[in-house]
């Protein structure tokens, strides 16, 4: 349940980027590698319960997944993973050397400023 | 104002920030890394399942290294003084973490248990972090080596299934190898699924019971602690 921390961290990032004192977060749309290990389900569930009591109260919070890229240790071709690993679609091969896809983005912060 | 027709509902406007999600605990991991770094202390965050011989190893290791090295560990576990118990009595200081609920060691933790700990210049400290393939990989913790530790009896295919702890690894080792003739364990096969997941890391086969590749480990140790301290007197 790495999410709850995740969540803190996040409020933590956003709180930071809030330009106003009045500005109440309405949504914050956050891009997910699907390698990171992140459950976005548990991730939206922990940012509404770190959230009570804050200026992000009730905001939603939008998770887009990114596939994962990774390398073929024997042929060397580049795909895309199917979440936390990727089978080559040259030789078959489980696996892959992670490229991207490990990393949480704060893309947006929508705010209404009260 | 709304913008749009007039109504009493706020404008909404749109904060673009586009930066990596830094876990707040990074700044943490970094401090304890300057801080370690300062004084010449290589940090290797030792991780695996819950029972594949962490502490068997860490026991070994010490007994290998009493007087020759100053080790210090930092013991991670949900509950209990247990291990940093056993790892007095093999000779080295410990300064134990009980995570509570918590399913992984983070930097704070480790800032915390760094100033309750004589720290010299040259020592070795090691982090025995909670027993769990998932989350602690996610969690940099200031440490310059990360190894993880499985064993036979878990089967051969837990680096596909936890790929994470794997692919963060610069060492791999395969503990209690004197099982492998006992128990359905294809090296090979195991091997193959590491090299796919990470194809850099290095793979060591121990067994802590019959002190069966410690010496390779301790080696495996030493090259990153020499130039760990190479790259900080240049």
């Amino acid at each position: 349940m790495h999410e709850l921390s995740l969540a803190r961290d996040l409020l933590v990032a956003i709180e930071r980027k809030l330009d106003r004192a009045d500005a109440r977060v309405v949504r914050v749309s956050v891009s997910v590698g699907s390698a990171a290990g992140i459950a976005s389900e548990s991730l939206r569930f922990a940012f509404r319960i770190i959230c009570e009591g804050t200026r992000a109260a009730g905001a939603t919070l939008s998770v887009t997944t990114i596939a994962a890229r990774g390398r073929c240790a024997d042929c060397g071709i580049v795909f895309e993973f199917d979440g936390l690993i990727g089978r080559c679609p040259g030789c078959g091969r489980l696996g892959g050397e992670l490229l991207s896809g490990d990393r949480m983005i704060l893309r947006t912060i929508e705010v209404a400023d009260v | 104002m709304c913008d749009t027709c007039g109504c009493d509902a706020p404008a909404v406007r749109t904060i673009e920030v586009n930066e990596r999600l830094l876990a707040s605990s990074a700044a943490h991991a970094e401090h304890n890394r300057a801080h370690l770094s300062g004084r010449a202390i290589l940090a290797v965050n030792l991780m695996g399942t819950p029972g594949a011989g962490k502490t068997a190893l860490l026991e070994a290791m010490i007994a290998k290294w009493r007087g020759s090295r100053r080790i210090l560990v930092i013991e991670g576990d949900q509950a209990t003084e247990r291990d940093s118990a056993r790892i007095r009595a093999a000779g080295a200081t410990a300064r134990q973490v009980e995570t509570g609920l918590g399913c992984h060691l983070d930097a704070r933790q480790i800032h915390d248990a760094l100033h309750h700990l004589d720290l010299r210049a040259g020592d070795l400290l090691f982090i025995e972090n909670v027993g769990n393939l998932v989350c602690p990989a996610l969690f940099d913790l200031g440490e310059r080596l990360r190894v993880v530790v499985t064993s036979p009896t878990e089967g051969a295919d837990k680096p596909l299934k936890y790929p994470p702890m794997f692919r963060a690894a610069q060492l791999v080792v395969l503990n209690k190898c004197d099982l492998i003739p006992h128990v359905p364990f294809n090296l090979e096969q195991w091997t193959e699924y590491v090299r796919a997941i990470n194809p850099h890391a290095r793979i060591i086969n121990t067994s802590a019971l019959c002190a069966e590749g410690v010496e390779e480990l301790l080696d495996a140790i030493d090259d990153v602690r020499r130039s760990f301290c190479a790259g900080i007197s240049a």
